[in-house]
């Protein structure tokens, strides 16, 4: 995002972390082997829906926090 | 996918059960009244998970000792002391519920091998010690190891044991809730171990051929129940082991 010449951070997105495996859903990932495409938000994923890693349901996510786990983030 | 391992001992903490603490009462009194083949499976099961969880409580200290630093030595060590409460949870449910005979566990293990394929006996009294054998020998063998563990073994073979016996002791005509509890149990804490090994293989710069061999053995070992789980839930085993890998970062060929 550019404003006046001046870029503009994006706004951060919102992510999912499966407090039970760790596993974070990421929307513009999404879970395409899940049944998942990319660029969806995790309120619009299916309730049957399960962690890839663990297979814990989706009510066992919860959002992740601006800056949480900073120091840890994967490339 | 978070990176580090730090929060994994945070977690483990957070999830501390005793299996002490578990009423077995109605199990005692429900063991006897059910049908032949309920308590045949029930026991097959229960078979498996004593000689899974005995063998895993103990190679796990070589996985320990090879790993990269501080803090995946600590996870290490959290899930020793889960897999070691896992291994004396389902010997007391042998013991206990199901009057498997035998003056201590070791004794009891021995009685229960006749009750699984020779090839879960195989898997875990011979392959992954030999695994664990290799790793303290040479720790730069921790990815591979920890595909057989995690991925293949916790992965696969115990987690569609466990949601097998959940969904057999769903179907009992006399329930066993204290066996149902801590199952559940076992599963919340093999959730973080599954997701453990996630991290470190993701971490790692996995070569094709070991991804492959971790995908090949995943499907192999499924089937090392036999018939005490059913073949949809060796597909779906299979299924998700491929797609963690996938999610974990290894790409198919």
């Amino acid at each position: 995002m550019s404003v006046g010449g001046q870029v503009l951070d994006k706004p951060e997105t919102k992510r999912w972390y499966c407090e039970p495996c760790g596993f974070v859903y990421d929307p513009e990932e999404g879970d395409p082997d899940g049944g998942i495409p990319p660029g969806t938000p995790f309120e619009e994923i299916p309730d049957d829906w399960m962690c890839p890693i663990c297979g814990a349901t989706k009510a066992d996510f919860r959002e992740l926090l601006p800056g949480e786990f900073p120091d840890e983030w994967g490339s | 996918m978070i990176r580090g391992y730090s929060h994994f001992v945070t977690l483990a903490e957070s999830l501390q059960w005793d299996e002490k603490d578990i009423d077995y009462s109605q199990d005692r009194a429900s063991w006897p009244l059910l049908a032949e083949d309920e308590s045949a499976k029930v026991l097959g099961l229960i078979a498996g998970f004593v000689i899974a969880e005995s063998s895993v409580s103990e190679e796990i200290r070589s996985y320990q000792a090879a790993a990269t630093d501080e803090s995946m030595e600590a996870v290490f060590r959290a899930q020793e002391r889960d897999e070691e409460r896992h291994a004396r949870f389902f010997d007391l449910v042998a013991a206990d519920v199901a009057g498997v005979p035998g003056a201590d566990a070791a004794a009891r293990r021995d009685a229960l091998r006749a009750h699984v394929r020779p090839e879960l006996v195989e898997l875990f009294e011979q392959r992954l010690p030999a695994t664990a054998r290799r790793l303290a020998e040479d720790h730069g063998a921790l990815t591979s190891a920890v595909g057989l563990y995690h991925m293949v073994i916790e992965g696969v073979v115990l987690l569609a044991g466990q949601h097998a016996m959940l969904d057999t002791l769903e179907g009992l005509s006399h329930p066993l809730p204290g066996l149902r509890k801590g199952v559940e149990l076992v599963l919340r804490d093999e959730r973080w171990h599954i997701g453990f090994g996630s991290r470190i293989v993701q971490n790692a710069d996995l070569g094709r051929d070991e991804a492959d061999a971790m995908l090949a053995q995943g499907e192999a070992a499924a089937k090392v129940w036999g018939n005490l789980i059913t073949p949809d839930a060796i597909d779906g085993a299979v299924r998700q082991h491929r797609r963690r890998l996938k999610a974990a970062g290894i790409k198919f060929w």
